[in-house]
C-alpha cells in the first residue's frame, strides 16, 4: 500500500459511484451528468495508470464530445423521460425487480453473475507482482505504433468516423427537407 | 504501484454496471450510456495490461484509441436514430420498438 | 537578395489568392494589386540576379514534408521540399517576372471592359506564382508540381472566353496533350526516385556521378522526363496544342504560349542537365527532335493566315532551337535563347495584340496592311520584335541563334547544322511576310483601316519597354560583353565556342535571304504571291493542312478508338451473341426436358421443403420476442458460455 494506491482505490470508488448513478438517477439530464462525471473519473485514473495520453483523449473524445452529444440530443429533441428505475420507495423498487424477470432479475444475475466471475478470476489469477518500469515517451511511442503497424487501421479508423458522420446527418435530417 | 487485480475488479464492477443498466432500462438513451460505460471499462483493462505487461509497445492503448473512435462512431450514429424515432413516435422505449417481433 | 528569393513566388501566389476571394471588392477589380505584386516580384528578382551575378551568391531553403519509417534492409526515406537560387534559376526569375509584368500592365487596357476581368487577373496573377515556383524548385517533386499548376493556368486562361467552342475544345486540348506528356514525366521522376531515394536535384546529380544509376536506366529516366518538356514545350510530336491555344486572350499568348510557360520544357531540360549530359542517347533524342521541331514547324509559319498562328509556329519553331542546342551540348546558347527568345517573342505578341485590339478583333492578316502610319509606336517595336526574330545584327535573336548554329556546326552531326540554318532562312521569311501584310502595302480593308487608331499608352507602354531588352540584351553574350552571360550560365565549366565567319556569314545572309525573298514576293510583286502558291501545288495544301499532323491524330486516336469500338461490337454480335445463343438454345432444351422431371420430382420435394420450413418457423418465431434487450442478453450469455468452452477446451 503506498500513496498511488490509496489515490487510486479513492478514484476508483467515486468513480464507480457516480456510474452507479448514471444507471439509478431518476431524471435523464441527471443521468447524462454523471456519465460525464464518471469519464472524468475514468480519465483520472489514466493518469494514475501512466497513460497522460489516453486521459487527454478521454476528456477530448468522451467528455467533450460525447456527453456533450447526449446532453444536446437530449435537450434539442423532445425525448421524453420514462419511469425511471430508481422511483418509489425501497420495497416496490425490489418488488419490481424481483417480479419482472426480463426486465430485473435476469439483467441482474447475469451481470452480477459476470462481474464476480471477473472478480474471482482477477483474484485468482497470477499477475505480475511488480509492474515493469514505465516507459520514458508513452505518447511518443503510442504515435509511432499508430502510424506503422497500424497505419491501416487508423485510415480505416478515420472512414469508419466520416461514415458515422454522414450517416448522423442523413438520419437526423427532416425527410423533404432536400425539396426545399 | 496498484496492484493489477485492483484495476480488474474496478473493470469488472463497471461493466457490470453498465452490463445492467443496457439489459434493464426502458429509454434508448440510457443504453446507450450505459454501452459508453461498458466500453470505457474495457479501456480500464487495456490500459492497465499495457503499462503491466509491456509499457515499450503500448499496442494496447493504440487499441483504446481505435475503441474510443467506435465509440463516438456509435454514439453520433445511436443518438441520430433516437432523434429520428422520438420524431416519429414521441417516446423511445426500446420495448415500444418491436418490429423485429417475429 | 538571395535569402529573399521565396518572397518572388509568394507575392503573386498572395495577390492572386486576394483576387480569387476579394477581387470584386477592390477598385477596378484589383488589377493593381496583381500589378504591384508582380511589380515588387520583378524589383526583387532583378536583386537576385545581381546578388548572383556580382557576389556569386548561391542560396536555397527547404523544409521536410514528410519522413517514412525504414522499411527492413533500407535507410529511411524522407521527401523534402525546397526552394534553390543559382545562376540559371535567377535569370529565369527575371525573365519571368520582366515578361509577366509587360502583360499584366497591358493587359489594363487589353483586357478593359471584360466581362470576367478580376478572374483574369487572379489567374494572371496565379500563373505567375506558379511559374516562378517552378523555377525556384529544388526537387523533381515540387517542379511537378507547380508544373501542374502552370498547366491548369494556362487551361483556365486558354478558355477564358469559354463561351465561344474553340476556347473551350483548345483549352481542353491543350490540357491533355501535355497531359499526355506529364505522365512519361511523371514516371521518369519515379524510376530516378527508385534508384536514388531522393527526388533533389542534388542527390539525384550526386548519385550519377557516384554511378549509383545504370546507364540504361538513366537514359530512359532522362527521356522520359524530355516526355514532360516535349508536352509542355509543344515539340514533335505534342505540338498540336499549342497553335490551338491561341484562342486565349493575346496578353495570355505572351505570357504563357510563347514566353514562359512553354519554355518551362527548356528550363526542365536544363534544370536537369545533371541527368541528361551523361546520357548520350538522350541527348542526341533532344537534339534531333528540337531541331526537326524547329524545320518542321517553321514551315507550318509559312502559310498561316492569322497572324497569331504565324506566331504560334514561330514559338514552336523557336523552341525547338533551344532544345536542339541543349541536346548539343550548348548548353549556355540553348539558354540564352530562350531567354533572348522571351523578350521578343512576349513583344511580338504584345504588338499583335495591340493591332488586334486596334482593328477589333480581327487576326486575319489579309485584312490588313499599312498599319504602320496608323500605329507608328506599335509598328515600330514589332520591326524590333521581328528583326530579332529574323536574326538580324544586333538585334537579340542574332546573337543566341548564332551560339545555337554555331554549336551544331561544331558538333558532331552537322545534319542538326544545316536543318537549323534552313529554318533561320524560313523563319526570316515569314516574319517579313507577317511584317509586310500588317504594316505596310496598301490597306486591304479600307473600312477596318479607317477605324484603326493607335492603343493607349498603357498598351504601347509596355511595347517599348519590351523592346528595349529585345533589341540589346543579345550584347550580353556577345564578345563585346566579353560573353558574360557564358561566365554566369554553365555546366560544368564556363567555355566558349571558338566563333565561326562561316556560321555568322551564313546565318546573317541566310536571314538576309529570306527577308529579301518575302519582300520581292509580297512587296516588289517579283513573283505573285498566287503564282507561288500555283507552283507549290500540293506542298502548299499540304503546308495549308499543318501535314495533316490533326487530321492524324483524329484518325488514328479518335477514330482509331471508334474502329476498335465497332470491332468489338461485331465481335460482341456475331462471335458472342452466336455462343450465347448457341447456348441458350442448348440450354432451352435441356430445360424443356428437365421441366417435365421438376414438375413431378422436384416440385414435391420442394414443396414439402417449404412446408417443413413454413411449420418450423411457426414453432421458432415464438423465440423471437421483438425485445430488443432480450435478444442482447441472449448475446452477452451466449458470449459468455462459448469463452467458458473455449477456455475449457483450450
Amino acid at each position: 500500500m503506498n500513496a498511488v494506491a490509496i489515490l487510486y482505490l479513492l478514484v476508483a470508488v467515486v468513480t464507480l459511484a457516480c456510474a452507479y448513478g448514471v444507471v439509478v438517477a431518476p431524471k435523464l439530464m441527471h443521468s447524462a451528468l454523471w456519465l460525464g462525471a464518471t469519464f472524468v473519473g475514468m480519465a483520472a485514473l489514466f493518469v494514475l495508470l501512466d497513460a497522460e495520453f489516453l486521459a487527454a483523449a478521454q476528456i477530448l473524445i468522451y467528455v467533450g464530445a460525447i456527453t456533450t452529444m447526449i446532453l444536446f440530443g437530449i435537450m434539442l429533441s423532445d425525448i421524453r423521460d420514462l419511469r425511471a428505475p430508481g422511483e418509489g420507495p425501497w420495497w416496490r423498487r425490489l418488488s419490481r425487480l424481483v417480479l419482472s424477470p426480463r426486465r430485473g432479475l435476469l439483467p441482474l444475475l447475469a451481470s452480477a453473475g459476470f462481474a464476480l466471475a471477473l472478480w474471482g478470476i482477477a483474484r485468482h489469477a497470477p499477475w505480475p507482482a511488480e509492474a515493469p518500469p514505465p516507459s520514458p515517451d508513452v505518447t511518443g511511442s503510442i504515435g509511432q505504433v499508430l502510424f506503422t503497424d497500424y497505419a491501416l487501421p487508423f485510415e480505416v479508423a478515420s472512414v469508419l468516423l466520416l461514415v458515422a458522420l454522414v450517416g448522423a446527418v442523413v438520419l437526423s435530417m427532416r425527410e423533404g427537407v432536400e425539396n426545399r | 504501484m496498484i496492484p493489477l487485480s485492483w484495476v480488474v475488479t474496478t473493470s469488472a464492477i463497471l461493466f457490470g454496471l453498465g452490463l445492467y443498466g443496457a439489459l434493464s432500462l426502458r429509454n434508448a438513451v440510457r443504453i446507450l450510456m450505459c454501452i459508453e460505460l461498458m466500453l470505457n471499462s474495457v479501456n480500464l483493462n487495456l490500459v492497465a495490461f499495457s503499462r503491466y505487461l509491456h509499457p515499450e509497445q503500448p499496442r494496447g492503448l493504440v487499441l483504446a484509441i481505435f475503441i474510443m473512435t467506435v465509440a463516438a462512431a456509435e454514439a453520433a450514429v445511436g443518438l441520430a436514430i433516437f432523434l429520428t424515432i422520438a420524431r416519429n413516435r414521441t417516446d423511445i422505449d426500446v420495448d415500444n420498438i418491436r418490429l423485429l417481433k417475429g | 537578395m538571395v535569402q529573399l528569393a521565396w518572397l518572388v513566388p509568394l507575392l503573386p501566389g498572395l495577390s492572386a489568392l486576394v483576387l480569387a476571394f476579394w477581387g470584386k471588392r477592390l477598385a477596378r477589380d484589383g488589377d493593381w494589386l496583381g500589378i504591384g505584386a508582380v511589380a515588387l516580384a520583378w524589383l526583387l528578382s532583378l536583386g537576385v540576379l545581381a546578388d548572383v551575378a556580382w557576389r556569386g551568391a548561391e542560396g536555397s531553403v527547404g523544409l521536410e514534408w514528410a519522413r517514412f519509417a525504414a522499411a527492413p534492409g533500407q535507410a529511411a526515406r524522407s521527401l523534402a521540399l525546397g526552394f534553390q537560387v543559382d545562376a540559371l534559376a535567377a535569370v529565369m526569375l527575371v525573365v519571368v517576372t520582366s515578361v509577366s509584368l509587360a502583360v499584366h500592365v497591358f493587359s489594363v487596357g487589353y483586357m478593359e471592359g471584360d466581362a470576367r476581368y478580376k478572374r483574369y487577373y487572379a489567374m494572371l496573377s496565379f500563373f505567375t506564382f506558379a511559374m516562378l515556383g517552378l523555377v525556384l524548385a529544388d526537387n523533381l517533386l515540387l517542379l511537378f508540381i507547380f508544373w501542374e499548376l502552370v498547366g491548369l493556368a494556362s487551361y483556365a486562361l486558354i478558355g477564358h472566353y469559354y463561351e465561344r467552342p474553340d476556347a473551350r475544345y483548345a483549352s481542353m486540348k491543350a490540357f491533355l496533350t501535355t497531359r499526355v506528356g506529364d505522365v512519361a514525366m511523371f514516371v521518369g521522376i519515379l524510376l530516378l526516385y527508385r534508384h536514388v531515394g531522393s527526388f533533389a536535384f542534388r542527390d539525384i546529380f550526386a548519385a550519377i556521378e557516384q554511378g549509383v544509376i545504370p546507364a540504361p536506366s538513366l537514359a530512359l529516366a532522362a527521356v522520359l522526363l524530355f516526355g514532360g518538356a516535349v508536352g509542355k514545350s509543344a515539340q514533335l510530336p505534342l505540338h498540336v496544342w499549342l497553335p490551338d491555344a491561341m484562342a486565349g486572350p493575346t496578353p495570355v499568348s505572351a505570357l504563357i504560349h510563347a514566353a514562359t510557360m512553354v519554355a518551362a520544357g527548356v528550363y526542365l531540360v536544363a534544370r536537369a542537365y545533371g541527368i541528361f549530359a551523361p546520357a548520350p542517347q538522350a541527348m542526341q533524342v533532344v537534339a534531333w527532335i528540337g531541331g526537326l521541331t524547329a524545320i518542321f514547324a517553321a514551315t507550318l509559319a509559312l502559310v498561316r493566315e492569322d497572324i497569331k498562328q504565324v506566331l504560334a509556329y514561330s514559338t514552336v519553331s523557336q523552341l525547338g532551337y533551344m532544345m536542339m542546342g541543349l541536346g548539343l551540348g550548348a548548353y549556355t546558347a540553348g539558354f540564352f535563347h530562350l531567354t533572348t527568345h522571351a523578350f521578343f517573342k512576349a513583344l511580338l505578341f504584345l504588338a499583335s495584340g495591340s493591332v488586334i485590339h486596334a482593328l477589333h478583333h480581327v487576326q486575319d492578316m489579309h485584312r490588313m496592311g499599312g498599319l504602320l502610319r496608323k500605329m507608328p509606336v506599335t509598328g515600330a517595336t514589332w520591326l524590333v520584335g521581328a528583326a530579332a526574330l529574323a536574326g538580324i545584327p544586333p538585334f537579340a535573336g542574332f546573337w543566341s541563334k548564332d551560339e545555337i548554329l554555331l554549336a551544331a556546326y561544331r558538333s558532331a552531326t552537322p545534319a542538326l547544322y544545316w536543318i537549323g540554318a534552313a529554318a533561320a532562312v524560313l523563319t526570316a521569311f515569314y516574319v517579313t511576310r507577317a511584317t509586310w501584310l500588317v504594316f505596310f502595302g496598301r490597306p486591304r480593308d479600307p473600312h477596318l483601316f479607317e477605324h484603326a487608331h493607335e492603343s493607349p499608352i498603357v498598351m504601347t507602354g509596355p511595347l517599348v519597354a519590351l523592346a528595349v531588352p529585345a533589341a540589346l540584351i543579345g550584347f550580353w553574350n556577345s564578345p563585346l560583353a566579353d560573353h558574360a552571360f557564358s561566365h554566369l550560365v554553365f555546366f560544368g565549366e564556363a567555355h566558349e565556342l571558338e566563333p565561326s565567319l562561316t556560321v555568322t556569314g551564313l546565318a546573317v545572309g541566310g536571314a538576309l535571304v529570306g527577308v529579301l525573298v518575302a519582300l520581292a514576293i509580297y512587296a516588289w510583286r517579283v513573283v505573285s504571291p498566287a503564282a507561288v502558291i500555283r507552283a507549290a501545288g500540293p506542298l502548299y495544301t499540304l503546308l495549308k493542312r499543318k501535314y495533316y499532323v490533326d487530321e492524324l491524330y483524329h484518325w488514328l486516336f479518335v477514330q482509331g478508338t471508334v474502329a476498335l469500338a465497332r470491332l468489338c461490337a461485331w465481335f460482341d454480335q456475331v462471335v458472342v451473341d452466336g455462343l450465347v445463343n448457341a447456348v441458350a438454345r442448348f440450354t432451352q432444351g435441356l430445360s424443356e426436358g428437365s421441366q417435365l422431371v421438376d414438375q413431378h420430382v422436384i416440385d414435391g420435394a420442394v414443396n414439402l421443403a417449404a412446408s417443413g420450413t413454413v411449420a418450423a418457423g411457426n414453432q421458432l418465431r415464438r423465440a423471437q420476442v421483438g425485445y430488443v434487450q432480450a435478444y442482447a442478453l441472449t448475446l452477452f450469455v451466449s458470449v459468455v458460455v462459448g469463452l467458458i468452452i473455449f477456455t475449457m477446451g483450450g
